[in-house]
């Protein structure tokens, strides 16, 4: 019977090709927004979630002047000013649970390649962490590698300084000087651009013990904390703003992040985009269902001699209501399909533009899984079965004699 | 004669539409036995009631008192849905105006009251090639009704009639809508049903197809006369 119903409805369907591939445009686009929707919120939640969850164990403390942003080390400018003190260290060292304390530290300094002179400001950190904060995928080398602790008189050079500041560009492997004094370019930064305040670009990276060499300073301008256990880093945090805020006496001093927190509010902040865009799904298939109950009535009223025809050689209400139902259904399927398809080619050019923005934000990979289709399916079906619902029970109630006679 | 012996039994039917003011007594006391195998017309002009007591005895319509019994089954007090049944099972309706769904074709049409009654698509398609076979169609098949001339949409309709092996063949005005010869070719059709023992009743209100049947009812103002034609 059912089999009988698909075909029946096929039929009907191609009866009135236009007619119902209006009706299908709305349907199709807000599964559409679903498909797309969900395949980019889930993109967005792998990227986050796989970029940065190795990050989890990580607190950033820096002093409250200093800006402090989610992504890459999070501090901007050098920390002038404001600095933290080796006995801020080794208070923070004395908390129980913590895996390492690094000092981040920033000065200027003259570096010279091929005989051109610029200033350019080191960042110096301890070599694992470095790789720790900066390798994460989509900061990460363009060439070369990063350094191993215990590696002395190399660095690692921003995506400008490799290929801007110079006349020549500098490859790994060249050597540069810093200070007068020679190092070895392990590696070179990807391009990060704007909308990343990372400490990348315009840098270069050494140990912490090439930095005191070379620049003759030891001003901590920030301390990166990994914890043992992830599920104690917001109290660390609070626990280690306490202490240093005591030590210089200003409550306001120090701002430690977890980097869980990050990722929770970057979550939140997804989940309110997801919210407000399935608000647009949900007014277009609402719109969409309201466009199938009007095809379905307007179908239901022209066949009305048909209805009763078979009303009279012996359908049953049921029989003539599932025919119905079947053909909104696949209307609604179709459209479904359409709208799948769509929204998972308007996921993958999402994708690409994010990708293009130049490091604009965290690139998106839009993840379309069989739960996302098997959803979207789903939403096609339901809103076929509810905006026929209706309709397919009219030509149900209709009186054989009547509609027989209709003409 | 046992009561099994007829197929229709109409006691005291009567039909009445309206309420109050605007009542019509579109039946009056109609009492008919109808038996197996008969073949019977049914004449009168319009409005004589002749299309009401065609409904009722179609079980597209129930009487406003009095019983009807099909195949000695009262049907009188069924639901929409049971008499969607007997309609199904019992009956096979022949239209003036052939009355077949315009997007299916010729074996399409006649399976589809077979698809109602759950028979399964390979029997349907062979019952269904067999009885266009019989009403001359077996090179009609996939054409669809505005592909086929009148007479040939309405030898389809037989067809469909006798799909689901009906207790009774109810035609009405059978002949309305094609030429002469077609007309002719559809009453030897009927008729060579009716000698292979199927109940045949044809609706008309022209005396020369009344003459054929073996009675004729008439219908006069809601009142029911019959008479035996051989």
């Amino acid at each position: 019977m059912l089999i009988d119903n698909i075909k029946l409805a096929f039929k009907n369907i191609k009866e009135r090709k236009s007619r119902v591939f209006l009706t299908l445009i709305g349907i199709a686009i807000g599964i559409m927004s679903i498909v797309a929707l969900m395949s980019i919120g889930q993109g967005m939640q792998s990227a986050v979630e796989g970029e940065l969850s190795s990050l989890t164990d990580t607190i950033i403390v820096t002093t409250g002047n200093v800006d402090a942003s989610p992504v890459g080390g999070g501090f901007t400018g050098g920390g002038y000013g404001n600095f933290f003190t080796e006995r801020d260290i080794d208070d923070i060292k004395r908390i129980n649970g913590l895996k390492s304390v690094d000092p981040i530290m920033f000065a200027p300094s003259y570096v010279e390649f091929n005989g051109d002179v610029e200033v350019i400001t080191l960042l110096g950190m301890n070599a694992e962490s470095m790789s720790n904060v900066f390798g994460i995928d989509f900061l990460g080398l363009e060439s070369g590698e990063f350094m191993n602790t215990g590696d002395q008189n190399k660095c690692i050079v921003g995506n400008s300084v490799a290929h801007k500041y110079f006349d020549t560009e500098i490859i790994v492997g060249n050597n540069i000087k810093i200070n007068n004094k020679k190092f070895y370019v392990n590696g070179i930064y990807r391009k990060q651009g704007a909308g990343f305040s990372t400490q990348t670009d315009e840098y270069v990276h050494l140990t912490i013990r090439d930095f005191k060499e070379v620049t003759g300073r030891d001003n901590i301008s920030g301390i990166l904390v990994r914890v043992s256990d992830v599920g104690n880093a917001e109290a660390i945090a609070d626990e280690i703003e306490f202490a240093i805020n005591e030590n210089h006496g200003d409550s306001d001093f120090a701002n430690a992040i977890t980097m869980t927190s990050i990722l929770e509010s970057i979550q939140s902040v997804l989940s309110v985009i997801s919210v407000f865009l399935l608000g647009i799904a949900a007014i277009a298939l609402v719109v969409a269902s309201i466009g199938i109950m009007n095809t379905m009535l307007t179908s239901v009223i022209e066949r009305t001699h048909e209805i009763g025809i078979m009303k009279a050689i012996g359908a049953k209400s049921t029989d003539v209501m599932s025919i119905f139902l079947t053909e909104g259904i696949m209307i609604s399927l179709f459209g479904g399909i359409v709208g799948t398809i769509l929204g998972i080619i308007a996921g993958i050019l999402f994708g690409m533009a994010s990708s293009n923005f130049g490091g604009a934000g965290i690139p998106i990979e839009p993840v379309i899984s069989i739960v996302t289709i098997i959803i979207s399916i789903g939403v096609a079906l339901f809103v076929g079965i509810i905006s026929s619902l209706y309709p397919a029970r009219k030509a149900s109630k209709m009186s054989p004699i009547e509609a027989v006679r209709y003409e | 004669m046992k009561k099994e012996d007829f197929v229709i039994v109409a006691e005291k039917i009567n039909k009445i539409y309206g309420k109050k003011d605007t009542k019509v007594q579109a039946l009056k006391d109609v009492n008919i036995s109808i038996k197996r195998g008969d073949y019977i017309t049914i004449i009168g002009p319009s409005g004589s009631g002749k299309s009401t007591f065609m409904n009722i005895i179609g079980c597209l319509d129930k009487p406003t008192s009095g019983r009807l019994y099909i195949d000695n089954k009262d049907v009188s007090s069924l639901n929409d849905n049971k008499l969607a049944k007997i309609r199904l099972e019992k009956i096979g309706f022949v239209f003036q105006k052939y009355n077949l769904i315009p997007t299916l074709s010729a074996l399409e049409n006649v399976s589809l009251s077979m698809s109602f009654a759950g028979v399964s698509a390979a029997k349907r398609v062979e019952r269904a090639e067999k009885l266009l076979e019989k009403v001359d169609l077996s090179h009609r098949l996939s054409h669809k009704p505005s592909e086929m001339s009148g007479g040939e949409q309405q030898r389809v309709a037989i067809a469909r009639a006798l799909s689901n092996n009906p207790s009774i063949i109810l035609a009405d005005e059978p002949t309305g809508n094609v030429d002469s010869k077609s007309g002719r070719r559809i009453m030897d059709i009927l008729e060579e049903i009716n000698t292979q023992g199927e109940t045949v009743i044809v609706v008309t209100h022209d005396p020369n197809i009344a003459k054929r049947g073996k009675w004729t009812v008439r219908i006069h103002d809601g009142v029911v006369s019959s008479y035996a034609n051989r």
